[in-house]
């Protein structure tokens, strides 16, 4: 299978686990054209064999691990890859986006992307190198938290001379492997950790995979790329989140701006801000914890932290993190939520909805509607929790079953705070209400990123009128197709942040400032009729590099309105294979407590208007009442041979 | 007697976490933006500043107790 486009290596290998048997998944040039790489492909390879009646943990499930075209191609903050298959967590499709370097490898062994199905009699890890795949017995894996066993596979891929073939790694730890329904897949430090990814693989009896090669991206232009490589490097750097904030404090230096802004979760979503915010601030692990910044590959905005713990210098807790453990359990120890961190990391399990179980089940006690021992604040034994967690110990197997279900066994639905089944980022959204129809319409259940992010013009960047819903749906569409397009071409997020003029963050008084924040909520119109005609916008944005690099890697053209209308393909494909298992606007949803209940009793606009929100958001979509794409958008988009209409 | 707290990336450039200030030496906003330490005028103008978790008006005149914060934009994931 070979390719006129650049950035792909042309090759995707589909991989039998029960049967060992290896060969090539066609994907053809259009299908690139419109499928692009990343989390689309995925969806599209899930759409093509998923009927609707399989479940995570079932031998006609996939796991697709995939790059997109700009992976490797030495474009700023480029080394990501996706992992998506059916969530045991939601039922629905997930993809789980994760930086570190297997991306990267994955191409050097010549490869797009990799589909596993079926399931090994015996645990395996599997070999790549050079477009061919060895499977070898993983029973000494098998139990290993994750860095050892990254080390282990280390040892058992030297060379003849000593030293270690160069290679990226996936693997999953003990929760992976006793199929907690939110664990994670990991890679070097980095974690591939929502939707439970890393259950599937367990289920598959896939310990670990290993990529290596010696084989290049091709990019069409290079002379050119390498130009404008060199200017978007420069632009980042300048930028005052991605030259600044970002490299300076990480995403933990978010903790303050969430505090002033009533976003910061706290006590199971109870409360928007925390009295002892600044002992888990990023302030406070910049000035105290934090040893070295790094990044992944060809990242310029390095936003890891590096801290010691138990003598070892491991990475640093994401803003995520730092408040789902903090705040949101009422916790102020900030080195004892470094630990957790790493903990949970060698364990392979989520810290989102770890964190968010927890908290669930701490209520959930102190309503006294389930005895469990936990409580709020009282943080000493949580290590000996995760453990019990991961290895389905006592408590544990029932904490490994997630807040949706939790609440439906005990009791306390209105505050398990989930949407499809995914514990929520860490983001209050009762004052943030473009975020809140975020969490309830992402495809892949509570997320903030695949929800659209809004909540950066709502009060972290700019500031938008927070509560307001006017606007808010048409720009939650249209983020949601760039981070779509983004995500899919096989590029961090974090580099879409950029698209914001530094002229308005490093003013944020200025009277321009001040009339774009007040303008925003009444863009709706433009966004969507930008959305009905692309065309319009046949052009490349000055601050937007992504859509030359584009160009110049892969030899498609790729304007700003066909960029979009790729994401946008890529949002409603994913919708499309939800629809099979029974999606549809009853399920996009948040718990009461934060479209019921006031966040500030004298503040009544401070909660999730969502029933206006996904009413106007299914219109600028295109979508009908229940929420499901029409037949004519499908068309439009060219995906209706994926249609269940 | 009120507080000042320095988030972000602002008290990383000043090294200063917090002063505690007296509102009858440093009366207005506009004053305590022009004795930040570490920062010119120029900068502090373009700082997001909230006094007790609201806006603040340009010459605000501090009272005994006021908590007054300074952050610049942010972004993350």
């Amino acid at each position: 299978m070979t390719t006129t486009y650049g950035g792909y290596m042309g090759r995707i290998l589909d991989i039998n686990l029960t049967t060992q048997e290896v060969k090539e998944y066609p994907f053809s040039d259009r299908e690139r054209e419109l499928y692009i790489g990343g989390k689309t492909m995925a969806a599209k390879i899930l759409a093509d064999h998923l009927t609707g009646n399989e479940t995570a943990f079932s031998e006609d499930n996939l796991l697709v691990v995939s790059t997109g075209p700009m992976t490797g191609s030495g474009a700023p903050s480029s080394s990501r890859f996706n992992i998506s298959t059916l969530s045991p967590q939601t039922g629905y499709l997930t993809s789980s986006n994760c930086g570190g370097n297997f991306g990267y490898y994955l191409k050097k062994a010549g490869l797009d992307a990799i589909v596993l199905h079926g399931r090994s009699d015996t645990p395996v890890w599997l070999e790549i190198s050079n477009g061919k795949v060895q499977f070898h017995a993983a029973d000494d894996l098998w139990g290993m938290k994750t860095s050892e066993t990254q080390a282990t596979l280390d040892e058992k891929l030297k060379l003849p001379n000593g030293r270690v073939r160069k290679n990226g790694k996936i693997c999953i730890g003990p929760a992976g492997e006793n199929k907690v329904l939110y664990a994670g897949i990991v890679s070097n430090e980095r974690v591939a950790g929502r939707g439970g990814t890393g259950a599937v693989l367990g289920w598959m009896n896939v310990k670990a995979v290993c990529a290596s090669g010696n084989q290049e991206v091709k990019v069409i232009e290079k002379e050119k790329m390498i130009n404008h490589t060199q200017k978007w490097f420069r632009y980042l750097r300048k930028h005052p989140l991605t030259g600044q904030q970002l490299p300076y404090m990480g995403t933990a230096g978010l903790v303050s701006s969430m505090q002033m802004r009533g976003l910061l979760s706290t006590r199971n979503y109870s409360a928007g801000q925390f009295d002892d915010f600044e002992k888990v601030s990023g302030e406070r692990l910049a000035e105290e914890y934090n040893i070295v910044n790094k990044g992944c590959l060809t990242c310029p905005i390095r936003c890891a932290r590096t801290v010691e713990v138990n003598g070892k210098h491991v990475k640093g807790p994401e803003l995520e993190t730092l408040v789902l453990l903090g705040s949101n359990l009422a916790n102020n120890n900030l080195e004892a939520i470094l630990r957790w961190n790493y903990e949970l990391d060698e364990l392979g399990m989520d810290t989102i909805s770890t964190a968010n179980t927890i908290a669930y089940a701490m209520e959930a006690n102190e309503k006294g509607l389930w005895n469990n021992g936990l409580s709020f604040a009282d943080t000493e034994n949580l290590s000996a929790v995760f453990e019990k967690i991961a290895h389905r110990e006592g408590i544990g197997d029932e904490l490994a079953q997630g807040s949706k279900r939790l609440s439906e066994q005990y009791g306390g639905k209105d505050f398990a705070i989930h949407a499809k089944g995914m514990e929520l980022a860490a983001y209050e959204p009762r004052k943030a209400a473009g975020l809140g129809l975020g969490y309830a319409v992402s495809n892949r259940g509570g997320c903030h990123l695949n929800g659209g992010y809004l909540v950066i013009v709502e009060g972290l960047g700019l500031y938008a009128n927070p509560t307001t819903w006017h606007g808010k749906a048409d720009l939650t569409m249209m983020f949601q197709n760039l981070m779509e397009m983004i995500s899919a071409s096989g590029q961090c997020l974090f580099t879409s942040y950029a698209m914001f003029p530094q002229l308005l963050l490093n003013h944020p008084n200025s009277w321009y400032a001040r009339l774009v924040n007040t303008v925003i909520p009444y863009c709706g119109g433009v966004v969507r009729i930008l959305n009905k005609f692309p065309q319009i916008a046949a052009i490349h944005l000055p601050v937007f590099h992504h859509t030359k690099a584009f160009e110049y890697v892969t030899g498609m053209k790729m304007p700003f309105g066909r960029y979009l209308r790729c994401g946008e393909r890529g949002y409603n494909l994913e919708r499309e294979v939800n629809r099979r298992f029974g999606v549809n606007a009853g399920k996009d949803a948040l718990p009461k407590r934060l479209t019921d209940v006031l966040q500030d009793a004298a503040d009544p606009t401070s909660k999730v208007p969502l029933a206006k929100l996904k009413k106007v958001y299914y219109r600028a979509r295109g979508w009908d009442k229940n929420g499901l794409p029409t037949k004519r958008l499908l068309k439009k988009l060219e995906i209706e041979e994926n249609s269940h209409v | 007697m009120y507080k000042v707290q320095l988030l972000g990336i602002v008290r990383l450039k000043t090294g200063v976490a917090s002063l505690e200030l007296d509102e009858k030496q440093v009366t207005t906003l506009h004053d305590l933006k022009g004795m930040l330490p570490g920062i010119s005028r120029k900068e502090a103008d373009d700082l997001l500043v909230l006094i007790n978790g609201g806006k603040a008006k340009k010459h605000y005149r501090f009272k005994n107790g006021d908590t007054v914060v300074f952050l610049s934009p942010a972004g993350g994931g």
